[in-house]
């Protein structure tokens, strides 16, 4: 089986002009990836001008209707336990859910990506040791790990109203930690990657004309690996989505900018699901698992176009 | 061979161990709050009372080696101090008061979770295509996108508080006396359903993904199609060709879910208050009680590398290919 394998590898041509507009259409062609997509698109309409759509986020002081009171035509989705508005409320929840999200992928990627490369590329000890520490946190329960962090990043750093991006410094400790903990997977698939790719004549060829380690990296294999990344980029970000939910569940969200993790937590303090408040908590919830939902199906068919010895399965 | 992989895999656990409890250490080191800045704050101490209460409990010597060797030996002895907020008592026993109903929770869980989501993935995946395949893997796939403590409130709210017909909170009825042994066991009995439902729910959606694509794998494999070509029935192959061998990622992939699953403990106790481990990190995390949490981590940590220790032996025993 390698030596057939190793032939066509070969010879497959590098990275082409134009690939990545293929490879959107080949995702999109699937049903997964439509459907998957379409609904991040809704979502990312809801998270980029909520005011437009819901009005400015109410508070306490700006509450425009009565307690817990059930859906009605004014209040489409019901009030909370204070008469905010839910719909408001779970829409400019997106908002925060969205950019808590895609601030922690990026770093996660941005770091399993860096290491899985270095890593893979320069072996030895220094790919023991990654990949131990990478071991570390793949077996370890993060999630115990990423509620200790967060509470100790914040009382470090304090949760003042400086902002970042729009969000709250209180927040932003759950974008770090979330990074810290999520690095090792996008790692391990990065550097497996990478150590097929240096073995390739290419990499041979950049040396031989004199090429240094760091330009053989970011010119040679980085290009090669993206593909890999986005793809991973995808997973994590739902995986993202959930910690961070969770994490605002529990209690370490920030009440001035609800997620729909906190306003789950404020359904839960509430007691809205044993006073058969569903619409506190159903609207949030669905987002979440629309969401998570749609990243797997668009991930589904990611993994699809890259992977298509293994396209049966589906 | 077999002895050097399992030697290997004993001291890569081993190795996992240290990090968790040296990074517990430092960790909790870097906590703001520590006795002497408590002490610094009053005016009334003087510095030489400080200096005295920082060689009274070692804090003067450096952190590594002398206060890491100290807590070393401590951890070695299992004592790791009193909780904050129960005061007098020592974290182990806090700890351990919260550990029967986690385990009966997530031991039935799993259990029921292992037998029906394999059961739904191994049909799914053999019958694919099938009105099980599309109906379970929908069913499994928006269940894996479902925080757990959100099933659970849909549970509560449909079955607590609009039904009526089972309690919403706690592991038994507060206040009640029991008339006899059995209506103690009925009492908790209702209290469990819906925390068991709702961890049961969760991990069958991840089992029966996990395992059909597993099913799929080993049906497109050379043994497949050689136990067709033999002519045996559909029900032998999957019995005695596909099962075993789909059986084995499974197995390792149920034991890497555990450190996700502790995730899922924390949440569901939390909404069903049911009185474990999961909710007592909720209450240590908000009352900052860092002793019982240094403790909880330290527990989960080194029992979910254990767990995967211990499916990496198994698998290594079943399956002799395997050499990582």
């Amino acid at each position: 089986m390698t030596a057939p394998t190793a032939g066509l590898e070969l010879a497959r041509p590098r990275v082409r002009r134009g690939r990545s507009a293929g490879f959107l259409r080949q995702v999109l062609a699937r049903r997964t990836g439509l459907i998957g997509l379409l609904i991040l698109v809704v979502f990312a309409v809801l998270a980029i001008v909520p005011d437009l759509l819901v009005g400015p986020l109410q508070t306490a002081v700006s509450a425009t209707g009565g307690r817990l009171q059930a859906p009605t035509a004014a209040h489409l989705l019901g009030t909370d336990e204070v008469g905010r508005d839910m719909l408001n409320l779970t829409v400019h929840g997106t908002r925060i859910a969205m950019v808590i999200g895609l601030l922690a992928t990026v770093i996660t990627v941005f770091l399993g990506g860096l290491i899985g490369v270095i890593s893979g590329y320069v072996g030895g000890w220094l790919d023991t040791i990654l990949m131990r520490i990478s071991d570390f946190f793949l077996v370890l329960p993060t999630f115990v790990l990423a509620l200790i962090l967060t509470s100790m990043i914040r009382e470090i750093l304090g949760t003042g109203a400086r902002e970042i991006f729009g969000i709250r410094f209180g927040l932003i400790a759950i974008v770090i930690v979330i990074g810290i903990t999520s690095w090792s997977s996008t790692a391990r698939i990065i550097r497996s990657q990478t150590l097929s790719l240096k073995e390739r004549a290419f990499v041979d060829r950049a040396r031989v004309i004199g090429a240094g380690n760091l330009h053989i990296m970011a010119r040679h294999i980085l290009p090669n690996v993206v593909n890999l990344i986005v793809a991973n980029a995808v997973l994590v970000f739902a995986g993202a989505v959930l910690t961070e939910t969770t994490l605002s569940f529990i209690g370490l969200g920030d009440p001035f900018q609800p997620s729909w993790g906190q306003i789950l937590n404020a359904a839960e303090t509430a007691g809205a699901a044993g006073l058969g408040a569903w619409w506190y908590f159903l609207p949030a919830g669905t987002c979440i698992v629309l969401v998570v939902l749609a990243f797997t199906m668009v991930g589904t068919a990611i993994d699809d176009v890259l992977n298509p010895r293994q396209r049966s399965r589906r | 061979m077999g002895n050097r992989f399992i030697a290997r895999r004993v001291v890569q656990a081993l190795v996992t161990i240290v990090l968790i409890v040296l990074v517990n250490f430092l960790l909790f080191r870097a906590m703001p709050g520590s006795p002497e800045r408590i002490l610094a704050r009053n005016p009334n101490v003087t510095p030489r009372a400080i200096e005295e209460t920082r060689e009274r409990w070692g804090l003067n010597k450096p952190l590594i080696p002398d206060q890491f060797i100290a807590y070393l030996g401590a951890t070695a002895r299992a004592d790791f101090g009193f909780s904050f907020v129960a005061r007098g008592h020592p974290v182990t026993e806090v700890i351990g008061s919260r550990l029967g109903p986690t385990l009966l929770l997530f031991g039935a869980g799993e259990l029921i979770a292992i037998v029906v989501g394999l059961a739904i993935g191994a049909y799914a995946g053999w019958r694919r295509g099938g009105v099980v395949d599309y109906v379970g893997n929908g069913i499994s796939l928006v269940l894996y996108s479902m925080p757990y403590f959100l099933l659970g409130m849909i549970l509560l709210l449909v079955f607590s508080s609009t039904l009526h017909l089972l309690p919403s909170f706690g592991m038994s009825t507060p206040g009640l006396r029991y008339g006899s042994a059995f209506d103690q066991v009925k009492d908790i009995g209702l209290h469990f359903i819906l925390p068991l439902a709702t961890v049961s729910l969760g991990l069958i959606g991840q089992y029966s993904i996990l395992m059909r694509s597993a099913v799929i794998d080993t049906l497109g494999e050379d043994y497949a199609t050689t136990a067709r070509a033999k002519g045996l029935t559909g029900g032998r192959i999957l019995r005695h060709h596909l099962l075993p061998n789909a059986l084995l990622p499974a197995v390792t992939l149920i034991a890497i879910n555990l450190g996700y699953v502790v995730a899922g403990a924390i949440t569901v106790e939390y909404v069903f208050n049911w009185p474990g481990l999961g909710r007592l990190t909720v209450e240590a995390l908000n009352s900052r009680d860092y002793p019982v949490l240094q403790g909880i981590f330290l527990l989960l940590g080194v029992s979910v590398v254990l767990a995967n220790l211990a499916a990496d032996l198994v698998y290594s025993l079943l399956d002799p290919r395997v050499r990582l």
